[in-house]
């Protein structure tokens, strides 16, 4: 598997947020996520992406362990997120949302930056490039000079995916992408994962919209910490605990 | 900052000229016949622009210091103690009194870069209650309260050189600062500002870059503390207190953080208004304050802002702009 969890746990204090939960996620593929609200899903993410440490577990991305490592590490491993909330650097421009994400590849040293080397040059005007090219599959060109906190919930949430994308990753993994976005916006931020899904790269995706498992090659669900059901999405819309989880006790009878 | 615009280019050459002439007035000055005590005051807003500018430095990463004029301390002390005591030149210990500046702030900023907003800046302020401390401790050195004095002086009596020598390291203070603040680091540090959990999630190493920014920022500190040293020949514990670190911050503040021209214009103010109004001496403290209150109420951009603040006031219909600048300074400031 591309992405492997095994086991994870996390505890906040008394509370175990996440129990023993394994999933795996094979190149190429879009992974769903679901689960309703306070089920450990963004916990999931924040454990994978070294935002917080598990407690018990072990997360291995492309054969390498990156259990517990920093987040700048774990970005540089080439995993990219986007965040539910604050998505943004709100003070900059979208333009300079995207090019300020530009920070690993390609990377200038302390000294060839100091003194606008040759080298330094080279790599800002591909960084430039490169995010005009982004911003241009996201259909954020025509805003890219307004700051991202003017911008409208649907488009920060672009950018969020945009700056993503910038950090060049193999596997992207997307925090609620859809919500609070209208219809329009659903299809066509559907429709730059498919863009994106056919360069060749990985995506795991929360969501609590159900649109979203058209696109899903596997999905997983989670509720109170803990694994409920995976397979495909057909496998999980029938999924008795799946449906228990969601609609309640009453309607499986 | 706007990245790749044509405007972008024509502001930068437009503030590139306006920089120059300053430069050049104030290097012909002494040529025209400046008087000493004007050109007494003007080598001391030199060596406070370089703190205040640097402060600003700092602020870009997101951390508000009110404990800046300690490491100002630190070089100055380091290379007046090494000159008087040790007979060193003061070309030989100024160095090492930036160094030391340079060696003491990374060496803090590993544990002071782990606390973020509020907490820094509190840290901030007992870094600098400590080393007034340290100063007490080991008052053989330092001279405890009443300080040390006869420093030897970097160019005799005449204050023409120090003018020069001052003015110089502005410029390559202010020329180093502006750099970082136009290429991708100063990018990355006001990226770490905004959002650490978003920085770190694009793979900038967040602790690393503050770290880097605190270093940075009191070396250059330690420089006008270097040369504060070897001109005013007296340090004592007033020069670097709590009060000292306070205007310094005030200075940044009057003058608009946001702007480059910020500290400048800040500092320049609120030493030379003072200074013109010597006769209502017992007053200063009042008009320093009034000045303040003015500001924070009618200028939140501060002083550099004002331009821009008028700009948007009888042009509303730019959208750019009024997008630009309707961002208070007050949320910046702990």
């Amino acid at each position: 598997m591309f992405l492997d969890i095994t086991d994870l746990t996390k505890n906040f204090g008394g509370l175990v947020a996440v129990n023993q939960f394994s999933m795996g996620v094979g190149e190429g593929q879009i992974v769903g996520l679901i689960g309703p609200n306070g089920a450990g899903k963004t916990t999931v993410f924040n454990l994978i992406t070294g935002v917080i440490h598990p407690t018990a577990g072990k997360v291995e991305f492309d054969g390498k362990d990156v259990t517990g490592k920093s987040p700048h590490t774990i970005a540089s491993f080439g995993i990219g997120r986007t965040f539910q909330l604050t998505p943004l650097f709100t003070e900059f421009s979208t333009l300079e949302n995207v090019v300020a994400s530009y920070y690993l590849h390609p990377r200038s040293s302390f000294w060839d930056t100091f003194f606008n080397s040759p080298t330094y040059r080279r790599n800002e005007a591909y960084a430039l490039e490169q995010s005009l090219k982004i911003l241009d599959l996201v259909g954020l060109s025509k805003v890219k000079d307004e700051l991202a906190r003017n911008l409208p919930h649907g488009y920060q949430k672009m950018l969020g995916i945009a700056r993503a994308l910038a950090v060049q990753p193999r596997l992207l993994m997307l925090d609620e992408p859809l919500g609070g976005m209208n219809t329009d916006e659903i299809t066509f931020t559907m429709d730059v994962m498919a863009k994106v899904r056919s360069q060749g790269m990985t995506i795991l995706v929360i969501e609590h919209n159900m649109q979203i498992l058209d696109l899903c090659d596997h999905v997983v669900a989670i509720n109170f910490g803990q694994k409920i059901g995976e397979g495909t999405v057909l496998e999980v819309r029938n999924n008795p605990d799946v449906i228990k989880a969601y609609l309640g006790e009453q309607n499986v009878a | 900052m706007r990245i790749g615009s044509s405007i972008t280019l024509r502001k930068k050459v437009t503030s590139i000229v306006a920089y120059a002439a300053i430069i050049v007035f104030l290097a012909l000055l002494p040529t025209l016949g400046l008087p000493v005590y004007p050109m007494h005051t003007l080598i001391g807003v030199f060596i406070w622009i370089i703190v205040a500018s640097s402060l600003r430095l700092l602020d870009l990463s997101g951390q508000g210091s009110i404990g800046h004029a300690a490491f100002m301390a630190i070089g100055a002390y380091t290379s007046g103690i090494l000159a008087k005591f040790l007979g060193w030149s003061p070309w030989i210990t100024m160095p090492i009194g930036v160094i030391a500046t340079a060696a003491v702030a990374f060496l803090v900023a590993v544990p002071f870069t782990r606390v973020r907003g509020i907490y820094f800046t509190m840290v901030s302020l007992f870094f600098g209650i400590g080393v007034l401390a340290v100063n007490q401790v080991f008052s053989k050195f330092t001279g405890g309260y009443s300080g040390i004095g006869s420093i030897p002086l970097l160019f005799g009596y005449d204050k023409t050189p120090y003018y020069y020598f001052c003015l110089v390291l502005l410029v390559v203070c202010l020329g180093i600062i502006y750099r970082l603040e136009h290429s991708r680091i100063g990018l990355t540090w006001k990226a770490v500002a905004q959002s650490h959990s978003v920085a770190s999630s694009i793979g900038i190493n967040e602790s690393w870059q503050r770290i880097l920014c605190l270093g940075v920022s009191c070396c250059i500190a330690g420089i006008a503390g270097v040369a504060y040293a070897h001109y005013y020949s007296l340090l004592t514990q007033d020069t670097f207190s709590f009060n000292t670190s306070i205007n310094v911050f005030v200075y940044m503040t009057v003058g608009g953080p946001r702007y480059f021209a910020g500290p400048i214009l800040g500092t320049a103010a609120l030493i030379l208004i003072p200074e013109q109004l010597r006769s209502l001496r017992e007053y200063v403290p009042f008009i320093f304050a009034g000045i303040l209150l003015i500001v924070l109420f009618l200028m939140p951009q501060g002083l550099a802002g004002l331009l821009e603040q008028f700009k948007q006031k009888f042009a509303r219909s730019s959208k750019t702009e009024s997008v630009e600048t309707d961002d208070g300074v007050s949320k910046r400031v702990p």
